[in-house]
């Protein structure tokens, strides 16, 4: 038996019985791939039997790790803070790279490390560049320079190859998760920058509303994206966009905030003559980690607001608390305790904060209820009347509104009950129970009715109005948990045609046309259908739809990682060849052009791929084209 | 313009720093050896001019950066950062750009001014040099290969399979302090016997007490402050994974891995089952590693689904599952290795859009959000309950966060600590030693050895061991310079006075190299200073052996003046009696009595100020502009961080003969002219370098 032999010798090979040589090679596994092969081939020369057993029976399958080395994919996202670089199939990035001054310096410049040191805020910070080295970007691209935008990705990126992924430089695919509203030549600059310098044989795009919603495992969903510069809210329907509105009020605006409150407790008077000519007092990065550690957001106070709301600039207490404390900084005194669910206790709570970047370190005492004042400056500034804001500043909470009522029927009903919040500015306790409060406070008082206001209660409660609607009226009486009151002119609501949701107004007059929705028959989703017919197991739940309701995502870069994991195509992938021959202006304007030409190619040169032509069109999606 | 012109004439005010300077002989003055200030008045009493501006520059403002000493330095730009292929193309739509747009085309000096130029320069010890190329190499422009990965702290080799499989920390006892991140030690504690455990089993006693913390050394952190402890004091990673803050134990992923096949081995239906019981759990928190894992299995399952024909194709992967592929992406990963699409293409699914429904449990991955975060308020209003602690010391702050590594057993949002008792000890990130290689060539520029203890390299080829370095010194001679204003900051170049630098030259390589130097006549930026080259075109001798220096040491002063007249651009007048040569490290000023009378004249245009065996020194002569004066007027703000520094873009332009390579020619290579003649080949290197000479005083 060839199993007392400890090495194969020449012999063997020759001249062994072919019974005892399967079973001796299973004896022999871990002996060098070099003799298997040959032992292979001479068997397939000689012995056709076979009876014998297979001579490699798992390591066909196991890829060599050269291969698998290669389908590492890199999906990158980025944010105006940060870049989020990772493996795609990782459930979090790798590393997190965020922009500061520092990285701007020269290499070689170790002036942060010298103890004496100190950052010449003051003078960087002048002209409005206050905490712009913190950014990658700003919306805004008059006046920047793009080239350092891609230096800017560049360092990130290649801080995060060295740092954190610890790979070569090797090309690989690239997946970017991008914020959809990003302008093009940003877009642009990026690309140029990863094109360049790590020569990604494609980059692939992907919006990250959509990616955030692949991240919290549904289809559609409202995300609220509370992020540095705006905060954007997205509907996402069946994994498209299909509106988006976006305000100002982000946590840059945040930061700002902090700081005039800073600088008023301070004791410094601020001249509000419109942030241009804005004096700091501290310094960003100061002011961003007491926005960071101490902002907070009060929860939401039901019986604040009256029913309808108020078109003169109320004083609610958060506000007037503030102002009254102004003049006596000293002993604070909360002339008001927060109503609701967690009343404060008499004495106020205060914590010390020192203060170091100003012209001579102190330290503050502040009470939490100054705390919060940033934070409700920042998003709500519910001292004014919501209807005396731009469009650009519209407070967060009627942004959500907003846009869910733009919304159709079915895809709010859906979106509604699917609130995504993502964003660096999640992190302020209570903003999102705040924020998901006002927004159900305000569907309560208005339903899904743009109009709104006293002309409208007038109509409602007019007798003479009402008798023309009279049926409606009383249907709606009978539909007992109506609690919003539709008006005669409401439009659809939502909810309605699925019966299912809080506010289901039977039918209502839309241009003049009766749209009988209780008894017209649901129009039929055909996904729904589809899955109903492959699964029909009884159980199975219906999704929910027509309520509020808040989800958890995993955030933009898991989602990347998700889509580029289970193999998804996306739209725009731009390939390195294509780009550097056209850049930007290459891109197709539809994407339905592409896709309908990708598929023409695929019916037409399925067995010859890779036979890449040149004119193949791509496109950048959503992000539209030069 | 001639630099002699400029020199003011003798001025009898010599300080008594500058004549204790010409006793002891030295010539050129380090300014950030200077002895003494002159005077630290604040110049507004001295300064009338100061008060009448009616510009808020206030004193504070003039003297608000700490004046840290100042030694002067090279960049050196690389140039790989003009080659950019999509620089032309790009559309740039800032009006600065399209005024650049217009100099680019020819006539383009470089800013190191710029925001951009920060990413491009380099100190000459971070460049490699491209010996095939002959061409400068930066971090920026070479191809890096891992030659092996290890933890920076206990300097042990990470096998490169780890990497990917356990992530990019260090997986043994190797921690840094959440707080200060200094390293951590374990420690043993000794914990009192606790009654009510003796009276328990012993089973229940030893296992949840824990005798080994983590502890920092130097800010006395320790982790019982997170409640943790742990049972061993090795493979403390492998026990933190099991850890929440508060000693609660958690799931690592093989272990959920393992009890979902359990729990699917029991259902047998798998996705109807989870669903059935997932009614109840719809509000339990699943931590981001779960989540994600219960969204991936979920997707692949929909999308099997949706792409087989129904039932059929997830019996199909289920059969491949029990085969060793677990999850159908695998499989789809091996077939498109095997077929060769590309994995971003996948054909089956584009031409196949599968219907799948969306997640309706938390065992598929959807987690409602519980927005109700009053117990973290009240926590943050509360005095910490152990520390006494008050909410701003409680609290951690932007740059501990950060410096967190991404910790996968907490909830999405809720994950994002705030407090420091969630702070978690920091794994170390393991370091990698990477071998460089030359984009283009694909020759080697750097490999060290593989063993991580050594610090030795195999190969490495620096660009200071190919270009010249540049050293600079301020030129001062006694009698010829002017006295710097009484009211100088020290370490300072005066505004509006000229100001005489010396620029030694420092030949690495053992050919003699001729240098040409292009400045642009005031420098670029917001400060325009005037700078002049007296000697732009020079020679610099080989670095040949110090011997063989000392022993040519009687001719060389004929030698290196020839070598100078040839390089002298400026005509006739440097081949004269009185050209400047100074013999390495022999110096007028101890020479003797004649070089005082006659020579010392100050340095002359078009002349090598000094020379020595490898190394040639010119002069430099430069007019800071007025920051105070032109920022008033600019309206640009005040003096930014380091816009006070006086920096000067240099084109470095160097040329050298070099011994062909037998018979070679190189395709591609731009600076390796063929021009052969005799086995020389000539060769030139062009770049642009960074000068920084001083800081300008901001007075006036």
């Amino acid at each position: 038996m060839s199993a007392s032999l400890p090495h194969r010798s020449v012999a063997n090979i020759r001249a062994p019985t072919p019974s005892s040589r399967s079973g001796s090679h299973r004896e022999r596994e871990s002996s060098s791939h070099r003799d298997r092969d040959r032992d292979r081939g001479e068997r397939g020369d000689r012995d056709h039997s076979g009876t014998s057993t297979p001579t490699r029976p798992i390591p066909t399958f196991n890829t060599p790790s050269s291969l698998r080395a290669e389908e590492e994919l890199i999906v990158i996202d980025f944010g105006t803070r940060k870049v989020q670089v990772g493996f795609a199939g990782d459930s979090a990035p790798r590393g997190v790279v965020w922009f500061g001054p520092e990285q701007q310096r020269r290499i070689g410049d170790f002036r942060d490390w010298q103890t004496d040191y100190q950052q010449d805020w003051r003078s960087k910070a002048a002209g409005g560049n206050w905490g712009r080295d913190y950014e990658l970007w700003r919306p805004d691209v008059r006046g920047l320079e793009l080239g350092q935008v891609g230096d800017k990705v560049e360092k990130a990126v290649r801080e995060a190859y060295t740092k954190y992924m610890l790979i070569d430089s090797r090309p690989r695919r690239m997946v970017c998760v991008v914020p959809t509203g990003l302008p093009i030549p940003l877009l642009s600059a990026a690309l140029d920058s990863l094109f360049h310098r790590f020569q990604p044989p494609t980059v692939s795009l992907l919006s990250s509303p959509v990616a955030v919603t692949v991240a919290a495992g549904v289809r559609s969903a409202l995300v609220v994206d509370l992020g540095w510069n705006e905060t954007i809210v997205t509907s996402v329907y069946e994994y498209r966009e299909v509106a988006s509105k976006s305000t100002v009020r982000g946590g840059r605006k945040l930061t700002e905030e902090t700081h005039r409150f800073l600088a008023k407790e301070l004791g410094h008077v601020q001249q509000d003559n419109k942030d241009d000519k804005q004096e700091y007092v501290l310094s960003f990065e100061e002011c961003h980690d007491i926005a960071n550690r101490l902002v907070w957001c009060k929860p939401f106070k039901a019986e604040k607001t009256p029913k309808s709301s108020p078109p003169q600039p109320a004083s609610p207490e958060g506000e007037g608390l503030a102002t009254v404390e102004e003049s006596d900084e000293d002993e604070p005194t909360t002339t008001t305790t927060t109503a609701g669910e967690k009343p404060l206790p008499p004495p106020p709570k205060v914590t010390t904060v020192p203060i170091r970047s100003g012209r001579s370190p102190t330290s503050l005492e502040l009470t939490f209820d100054q705390l919060s004042e940033p934070c409700e400056n920042t998003f709500f500034d519910s001292q004014y009347s919501l209807s005396s804001f731009d469009d650009h500043e519209t407070p967060v909470h009627l942004l959500v509104y907003r846009t869910l009522l733009q919304l159709p029927l079915d895809v709010r009903a859906l979106c509604m009950s699917r609130i995504i919040f993502t964003g660096g500015c999640t992190t302020v306790l209570g903003l999102r129970k705040r924020i998901f409060d006002e927004v159900s406070h305000i569907v309560q008082e208005r339903g899904w009715d743009p109009v709104y206001g006293k002309a409208k209660e007038q109509l409602r409660t007019n007798p003479k109005l009402k008798k023309r609607n009279g049926r409606q009226t009383t249907m709606n009486n009978n539909n007992n948990n109506t609690s919003t009151t539709p008006g005669g002119v409401s439009p659809p609501t939502a909810g309605g045609a699925a019966g299912e949701g809080t506010a289901a107004p039977p039918g209502q007059e839309e241009d003049g046309i009766w749209h009988d929705a209780a008894n017209s028959v649901p129009e039929v989703d055909p996904i729904e259908a589809q899955l109903a017919r492959t699964n029909p197991s009884p159980n199975s739940r219906k999704p929910l739809h027509g309520q509020l309701r808040a989800i958890e995502s995993l955030g933009p870069w898991a989602g990347g990682s998700l889509i580029t994991h289970l193999k998804v195509p996306t739209v725009s992938t731009i390939d390195k060849d294509q780009w550097t021959q056209h850049g930007v202006t290459g891109a197709t304007v539809r994407a339905a052009d592409v896709e309908a030409k990708t598929q023409q190619r695929l019916s037409w040169n399925a067995m010859n791929r890779g036979g890449r032509e040149g004119k193949e069109p791509w496109t950048l999606g959503v992000w539209g084209a030069a | 313009m001639f630099g002699n012109n400029r020199l003011p004439a003798f001025h009898p005010g010599l300080t008594q720093s500058r004549i204790r300077d010409t006793t002891t002989g030295s010539r050129l003055w380090f300014p950030g050896l200077r002895s003494a200030p002159p005077s630290e008045s604040s110049p507004s009493d001295s300064d009338p001019a100061n008060d009448q501006l009616p510009l808020p520059i206030t004193p504070e403002d003039l003297y608000d950066t700490p004046m840290a000493p100042f030694n002067p330095y090279t960049y050196i730009r690389c140039p790989c950062s003009e080659l950019n292929p999509y620089a032309k193309r790009t559309p740039d739509v800032t009006a600065q750009g399209l005024s650049r747009a217009a100099q680019d085309d020819d006539d383009h000096t470089f800013d190191p001014r710029a925001a951009r130029s920060n990413y491009s320069l380099y100190p000459l010890e971070y460049l490699s040099f491209c010996e095939d190329c002959h061409q400068i190499r930066c971090p920026r422009c070479v191809a890096e290969e891992i030659v092996c990965y290890y933890c920076p702290n206990c300097l042990f080799e990470v096998p490169s399979s780890n990497i990917r499989s356990e992530g990019n920390r260090c997986t043994r006892s190797c921690f840094q302090c959440p707080i200060c991140i200094g390293p951590l030690a374990v420690n043993h504690v000794e914990t009192p016997p606790d009654p009510n455990q003796l009276l328990s089993p012993d089973h229940a006693a030893s296992s949840h007490s824990g005798s080994y913390i983590l502890s920092c050394s130097y800010c006395n952190w320790s982790s019982t402050e997170i409640g943790i402890k742990f049972d061993k004091p090795n493979s403390i990673h492998m026990q933190l994974a099991k850890l929440r803050n508060g000693g609660e134990t958690r799931l690592t992923a093989k272990e959920r891995k393992e009890r979902r096949k359990e729990q699917a081995s029991q259902g047998g239906g798998g996705g109807s089952s989870s669903t059935a019981h997932g009614e109840e759990d719809l509000d339990t928190l699943l931590d981001m590693e779960t989540q994600f894992a219960n969204l991936k299995s979920f997707y692949q399952n929909q999308l099997s689904d949706a792409n087989g024909t129904g039932k059929a194709g997830g019996d199909a992967s289920a059969a491949l599952g029990n085969l060793g592929f677990d999850a159908p992406a695998s499989l789809s990963r091996i077939m498109s290795l095997y077929t060769g699409s590309s994995s971003l293409h996948d054909k089956k699914s584009k031409s196949r859009p599968g219907t799948m429904r969306e997640a309706l449990a938390p065992s598929e991955g959807l987690q409602l959000a519980s927005l109700d975060e009053t117990s973290a308020i009240t926590a943050l209003q509360d005095f910490e309950p152990i520390t006494g602690l008050d909410a701003y010391s409680s609290t951690a702050s932007t740059t501990q966060l950060q410096s967190q590594a991404p910790y996968l057993g907490a909830s999405p949002l809720h994950g994002l600590t705030r407090f420091t008792s969630s702070l978690r000890p920091i794994s170390y990130l393991l370091r990698t030693k990477r071998s460089k290689r030359c984009p283009q060539c694909r020759h080697i520029i750097s490999k060290p050895e593989s063993k991580v203890t050594t610090t030795r390299f195999r190969i490495r080829l620096i660009a200071g061991n190919y270009i010249p370095t540049i050293t600079i010194k301020q030129l001062i001679i006694p009698g010829l310079t002017p006295p710097p204003m009484p009211n100088l900051p020290p370490d300072t170049i005066e505004p509006l006075k000229p100001a005489q630098f010396v620029l030694t030259f420092k030949n690495p390589i053992f050919e003699s190299v001729r240098v040409t130097l292009a400045t642009p006549a005031t420098t670029p930026g917001r400060f325009p200073s005037k700078v002049t080259i007296l000697c732009p075109q020079f020679e610099i001798d080989s670095n040949t052996d110090v011997w063989e220096e000392a022993l040519k040491d009687n001719n060389a002063t004929s030698s290196s003046s020839q070598s100078q007249n040839l390089s002298s651009s400026t005509g006739p007048e440097g081949s004269g009696p009185g050209g400047r040569k100074r013999a390495g490290t022999l110096r007028p000023g101890t020479a003797g009595g004649a070089s005082l009378a006659g020579e010392e004249l100050g340095p002359e245009v078009g002349k090598v100020w000094e020379r020595g065996r490898n190394w040639t020194s010119i002069v430099i002569e430069v007019i800071p502009a007025s920051l105070v004066q032109t920022a008033k007027r600019d309206g640009r703000g005040p003096i930014k961080e380091d816009e006070d520094v006086l920096e000067i873009p240099m084109f470095v332009r160097i040329e050298w003969e070099a011994e062909a390579p037998e018979d070679e020619i190189m395709p591609g290579l731009s600076s390796a002219k063929g021009n052969k003649d005799g086995g020389k080949e000539k060769r030139e290197l062009a770049y642009w370098c960074v000068l920084g000479l001083g800081r300008v005083a901001r007075t006036l």
